[in-house]
């Protein structure tokens, strides 16, 4: 029986029945004339509306705009929580943020959002930030005043500079950074001093970066989520997409449902698998075997694409040798993965394509990371799937702005736009920067420290303990400052509380006090900083999503508490270091509601704009990506290409490279190195940068390679002043240009002119065309082989993929890998099973902020452990019991098994967001009080070991050892 | 004439908790107080499957026939909603209710109703003025009233969470099946059809 | 304390009464099989962004349907 609510037809009106109203006498209980007019047929709909109805008339007669009434205003951001880049609606009323809308015209999540970004208002409550500035003393966290705290950590750092020089002190900047901030940021502490300075892509897809642009030419994601709608075969081989980047299986499973077929190479059952038509389980860090075991069957059935590997490949013959010593046995062997099951995934992306890869930290974070990646692209040469539509290597980045603080922010190795640390990179910034070079000299240490590489985060605790006489560098670190990081991200953290321990000063500036916070406390009592940081919803700016898409964030909320944005922060410090006139020479100063001077994002982005042509980080204007914002539905959702309307023939978020000066309204590119659009369309091939020749072999592309419509359909090297003069072009230049293109090349010609007879008048690449690179020479393995990592489960297997020798000046640092290698050759006997660590739906990063919202951590309220059945029962304890599980660093880890077959028998699985207990020991008490996150747990860093990357210095995270017992 | 209906569509849904997270930003519900739920069965193996579940609205809806105190109504577009203020928390509902989706919130600070009945409205709000503070409190926000449909399925990260009008909703589903061009994946496909299919094996 | 009815029992219980005075007290709680007997409530349309244009919001949640089809907006 159905039960309508009765409602009188015709009486839509919410005016008062004039005899019904007569009777609401004063005397009336609210609930009996209530209940009374549930009965009175014909009275219905007068019930319940008084007082009567709050929206006016006006809003009334606009049918939908509802939001926008009573005060309320739409901002537009950004999900601050992965490298999607999902857009989001932000009401806000007397700015207070109310609510959250879907934003079903962005392109790229139709509205979407997974539990992280469906949860980003909770950011406007923030109960559990860090609200003011604090110091650690005697022990606990005590609140200081702003002008204190600029006051005092300046004074410290100041301090250390003339004690032991700027490279004592090291700075770790964020990938949740605005590309403003993370650009700023490189600049602030340059004119500190130092290069002792990264972020969390250090951690992430350093290897990525590094392996793919020593491919091709830029170490970025080729395509783009929607582009994998394109795709016949996707192979996801170290990455969780379904839980890490959620609102891609959008564009992931529509793909399937078109009849993409869908692959997963894993070593847990990842809910990603769950998803695929076909998964494979690998022996965790074994990816360069199977891969080479695909190309083995791919070289034997002739399914290489042979054409484009003439045109379009450098060195592969090498590698074929390397291959072909790959039969299936030796696959198995390594890798636990049969013939049968590499052949068929060999055969799938072969025969559907064109097929895509995905991976993410899976891959990277292994001591052979670079090799796995390059391996990866390999395959996708040898398929000629690159600078394809549905192709390419799809690299999932991880933090929102992880991508936009590689491009242009805080590395160690690098200025923005990978221009590298040499002399001619220094005064190309300083030019846009105007400042003098030689007065930034003065101000590191000496030329030879301006020039090299830094410390990385994987090893700053090192740069603290090392053996002085052992470091490349003055001396030891002495002062830390966390800017918007995680420790716990971080290997080894065992180690890592005896480095707090050690530096003189530690320096927090976060939204929240971070794990950093609670692990000083514990182990210090004194010479601890927490400066509040705003979130980029109190703050406006721009971020560089995964497929290289820049978005314009608009300021939702003012900053909670007493925080600040952190170019704020940075100004105040650079007055107080003395160099704040030449931090913002370009770069206008506003005021903000407590008269501090903020430098403006616009203008940040604007010098961007001026200096980063590599890349070319220079045709996204402020103005531009407004525009974007404004318009997203005029943008299609596969080709992410505006048609009409005022963005008409642009790609959305005008991914990078986006060529020229803004003027020259290079539409962005959507897919790299394709040679089928028009370069001035976002079209374009591999990237000349190795030189012209190796070993008397040319490595420009061959002819018939070059984009579409480009003059020249041969390979050619980078553009410059010279090649202009000799092809008869230099005089396409206005006088203006020629004076500033006189001597320079493409990369450092200011005034864009270069480029844009290039590619305007000529349609060619301004980098050149050349063929990638199979063969790196100048990595450690040119070729990339396989070697068992430094904990390995198979001693045999050690023996006959033994690791790198050990580096002596590697980062600054001398690292090991041989001799730790052979002297754990054997610690599987007591360690036996692998432990392996990733991430969870709920939770991002080092986890404090998502473990502080209470919509989040609701969902996933303790730390866990995944051990396969056969382990448990092995070690006697249930699902749900609670287990230690120690790693040959002797730290323990105490939480919850969660026995489950999504692991095989010998791994364990744990996820990595977690911190806030220390072996077995909740540390409440350590945080300031009332900023502890609501869920606290191990973080499985503690107990990770030693091992890095051979080229970027990558920590190993994915495979290392580990016992398990009942608690 | 409308009638309201989700649709969950297990080939997509990838237990992500989206619609979970965004029902609790829209209507501030509570700690320990869940409207909707993803469940999942076969997890960590081939088979794994998500379903986000809330109140389904049903048309012959169980609590409504056993409330004691009549509290529980259908809209017209078939939304089952109830009255707060008339509920005494009994919980019958909640024996009644084959998805548990009746939540019994502890404490003051739940809408306000110390131990009242609270579930999933189609964020259609409840028997106050709509927009007004009272529903909110009580209820949560009336999206409905706004011309708009329930958060948790306009957010879900893949689209397999569908939530309005059955015969639309069905279009929309119709449409993916069709291109999948395949059944037994499906929910319920193998209980359907496939008994005589997996007993031969 | 009133009596309440058992669920078990058919609804046999008769009509309340709606009096013109105002002040009376329900002396029990109504069990009728059927029958509402919460407040009433308003329809969507009615007030607020619709103003009783039952079509307009028809439309727009018809609009807001489609927008949960990516087919619409892909191909
Ligand atoms: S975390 Fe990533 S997938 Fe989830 S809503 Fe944010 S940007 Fe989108
Ligand atoms: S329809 Fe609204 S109330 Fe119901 S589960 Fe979804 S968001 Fe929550
Ligand atoms: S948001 Fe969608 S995909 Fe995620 S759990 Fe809910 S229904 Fe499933």
């Amino acid at each position: 029986m159905l039960i309508k609510k009765s409602a009188a037809p015709g009486n839509a009106s919410r005016q008062l029945p004039g005899p019904v109203a007569r009777h609401l006498g004063a005397t009336m209980d609210r609930r009996a004339f209530l209940r009374r007019s549930g009965l009175g047929a014909g009275a219905g709909v007068l019930a319940a509306q008084l007082p009567y109805n709050l929206i006016g008339s006006a809003d009334a007669a606009n049918p939908g705009a509802q939001s926008a009434t009573g005060g309320e205003e739409v901002r537009r951001t950004v999900c601050t929580h992965c490298s999607v880049g999902c857009a989001i609606d932000a009401i806000v009323k007397n700015g207070v943020w109310v609510r959250q809308e879907p934003v079903f015209d962005s392109p790229i999540n139709l509205g979407a959002h997974c539990a992280k970004g469906a949860s980003v208002r909770e950011h406007g409550h923030g109960e559990h930030r860090l609200k003011y500035p604090m110091k650690l003393v005697d022990g606990k966290y005590q609140k200081i005043s702003w002008e204190q705290a600029i006051n005092e950590v300046g004074d410290r750092l100041l301090k250390i500079r003339a004690e032991s020089g700027p490279d004592a002190v090291y700075w770790i900047g964020s990938s949740k950074h605005s590309n403003e901030q993370a650009y700023l940021m490189r600049k602030f502490v340059s004119f500190f001093g130092t290069n002792n300075m990264d972020h969390q892509a250090r951690i992430c897809h350093s290897t990525t970066v590094a392996g793919v642009a020593n491919t091709w030419g830029y170490g970025a994601m080729t395509n783009s989520y929607n582009d994998m709608q394109n795709a016949r075969a996707m192979l996801f081989i170290g990455s969780n997409a379904a839980e890490a980047h959620p609102v891609s299986l959008l564009h992931i499973l529509h793909a399937k449902e078109t009849g993409a077929k869908m692959i997963v190479v894993d070593p847990r059952f990842t809910r990603t698998a769950a998803k695929a038509d076909y998964y494979a389980r690998i022996r965790s860090g074994t990816d360069i075997p199977f891969i080479w075991g695909m190309l083995y069957h791919i070289f034997e059935n002739g399914w290489e694409d042979r054409e484009y590997i003439r045109q379009r490949v450098y060195g592969l013959d090498k590698v074929r040798e390397e291959v072909m010593k790959w039969t299936p046995d030796k696959v198995l062997e390594v890798t636990g993965i049969a013939e049968e099951q590499v052949y068929t995934i060999a055969e799938m992306l072969a025969k559907n394509k064109p097929s895509t890869v995905v991976w993410c930290m899976g891959q990277t974070q292994h001591t052979v990371g670079n090799g796995n990646v390059r391996a990866m692209c390999i395959l996708q040469l040898v398929l000629g799937n690159v600078g394809v539509s549905g192709g390419g290597t799809n690299i999932f980045r991880g933090h929102d702005n992880v991508q936009g603080a590689t491009d242009v922010g805080p590395n160690p190795d690098s200025l923005p736009g990978y221009y590298g640390l040499a002399t001619g990179s220094w005064q190309h910034w300083c030019r846009v920067w105007g400042v003098d070079y030689e007065w930034v000299k003065s101000r590191y240490a000496s030329e030879e420290l301006m020039t090299k590489s830094g410390i990385t985060v994987s090893r700053w605790i090192d740069g603290v303990l090392e053996n002085p006489a052992d470091i490349d560098q003055p001396g030891n670190l002495r002062a830390v400052v966390y800017w918007g990081h995680a420790p716990n991200s971080q290997t080894r953290g065992a180690e890592m509380v005896e480095a707090m321990k050690k530096l003189d000063t530690l320096v927090v500036i976060d939204p929240y006090p971070s794990a950093t916070a609670s692990m000083a406390a514990m182990v210090r009592k004194d010479g601890v900083y927490l400066l509040p940081a705003a979130t980029q919803f109190e703050t406006s700016g721009s971020a560089t999503a995964s497929n290289r898409s820049l978005q314009w964030r608009e300021k939702v909320i003012e900053p909670l508490f007493e925080s600040k944005p952190d170019q704020t922060i940075m100004y105040a410090f650079a007055r107080k270091f003395g160099f704040a006139d030449e931090l913002v020479k370009n770069i206008k100063l506003v005021k903000d509601k407590q008269g501090w001077d903020e430098p403006e994002p616009e203008d940040i982005l604007r010098e961007i704009n001026r200096g980063t042509w590599t890349i070319g980080y220079t045709g996204q204007s402020p103005e531009r990506l407004k525009l974007h914002m404004q318009n997203m539905h005029t943008f299609d959702v596969k080709t992410l290409r505006a048609h009409g309307g005022p963005c008409d023939g642009d790609y959305f978020g005008l991914p990078w490279p986006c060529y020229g000066n803004p003027e020259l309204k290079h539409p962005g590119t959507p897919n790299l190195y394709d040679t089928s659009k028009h370069v001035m369309e976002g079209g374009g091939n591999f990237r000349a940068n190795f030189g012209v020749e190796k070993d008397g072999v040319s490595l420009l592309a061959e002819d018939g390679s070059a984009s579409k419509g480009a003059e020249l359909q041969m390979g050619y090297p980078e553009f410059d002043d010279v090649l202009l003069k000799k092809l008869g072009w230099w005089d396409e230049l206005t006088d203006a240009e020629k004076a500033a293109a006189e001597g320079r090349n493409w990369k450092t010609d200011l005034s864009g002119g270069i480029i844009r007879v290039a590619m305007q008048n000529h349609g060619m690449h301004p980098f050149g065309n050349a063929k990638a690179r199979a063969l790196v020479w100048n990595f450690p393995d040119p070729v990339p082989l396989h070697r068992e990592p430094i904990y390995s489960p198979r001693p045999d297997l050690v023996d006959k993929y033994p690791t790198h020798e050990d580096k002596m000046k590697f980062w600054r640092l001398p690292t090991l890998y041989k001799t730790l290698q052979d002297k754990v050759r054997d610690i599987s006997k007591e360690y036996p099973l692998i432990m392996t660590s990733g991430r969870l739906v709920e939770y991002e990063g080092g986890g404090e902020e998502t473990r502080s919202n209470p919509w989040l951590a609701e969902l996933q309220q303790e730390m866990f452990a995944e051990v396969n059945p056969k382990d448990a029962n092995d070690a006697g304890f249930r699902n749900g019991d609670y287990i230690w599980v120690e790693s040959p660093t002797k730290a323990r880890l105490k939480v919850r098994a969660q026995v489950t077959q999504r692991v095989a028998p010998g791994t364990v699985f744990l996820p990595f967001h977690f911190s806030g207990w220390w072996q077995g020991r909740d540390m409440l008490e350590f945080y300031p009080e009332g900023a502890a996150p609501i869920v606290r747990g191990e973080a499985v860093n503690t107990a990770t070991t030693y091992g890095y990357d051979s080229v970027t210095m990558m920590q190993e995270t994915k495979t290392t050892l580990c016992r398990v017992s009942k608690a | 004439m409308a009638r309201m209906k989700f649709l969950c569509d297990a080939e997509r849904c990838i237990e992500c908790n989206g619609c979970v997270t965004a029902c609790k930003n829209e209507h501030e519900v509570p700690w320990g107080v869940n409207r909707r739920r993803v469940v999942t069965i076969n997890d960590g193996v081939p088979g794994e499957r998500s379903m986000s579940v809330a109140c389904m609205h049903c048309s012959d809806a169980p609590c409504i026939a056993v409330c004691p105190t009549n509290v529980i109504y259908h809209t017209e577009e078939g939304v089952v909603l109830h009255d707060k203020d008339g509920c005494i928390g009994c919980g019958y509902c909640f024996y009644a209710c084959p998805f548990g989706a009746p939540q019994f919130p502890n404490g003051p600070a739940a809408f306000g109703a110390r131990g009242k009945m609270d579930k999933c409205t189609f964020c259609a709000g409840g028997p106050e003025e709509n927009h007004s503070d009272a529903e909110f409190e009580k209820y949560g926000r009336n999206r409905l009233a706004q011309g708009k449909l329930p958060l948790c399925a306009e957010m879900c990260s893949t689209k397999a969470l569908l939530a309005g009008d059955a015969a639309e909703l069905s279009d929309i589903f119709r449409e993916r099946a069709l291109r999948r061009g395949k059944g037994f994946e499906a929910w319920g496909w193998m209980t359907a059809y496939g008994k005589d299919k997996e007993e031969a094996k | 304390m009133k009596p309440r009815f058992p669920l078990g029992l058919p609804a046999a219980v008769a009509a309340f009464v709606l009096l013109a005075g105002c002040s009376e007290e329900p002396q029990v709680v109504q069990y009728e099989q059927g029958k509402y007997q919460g407040k009433t409530d308003s329809r969507p349309w009615e007030g607020g962004a619709f103003n009783g244009d039952k079509t307009a919001w028809e439309r727009a949640l018809h609009d807001r349907v489609r927008s949960q089809n990516e087919y619409r907006r892909v191909e």
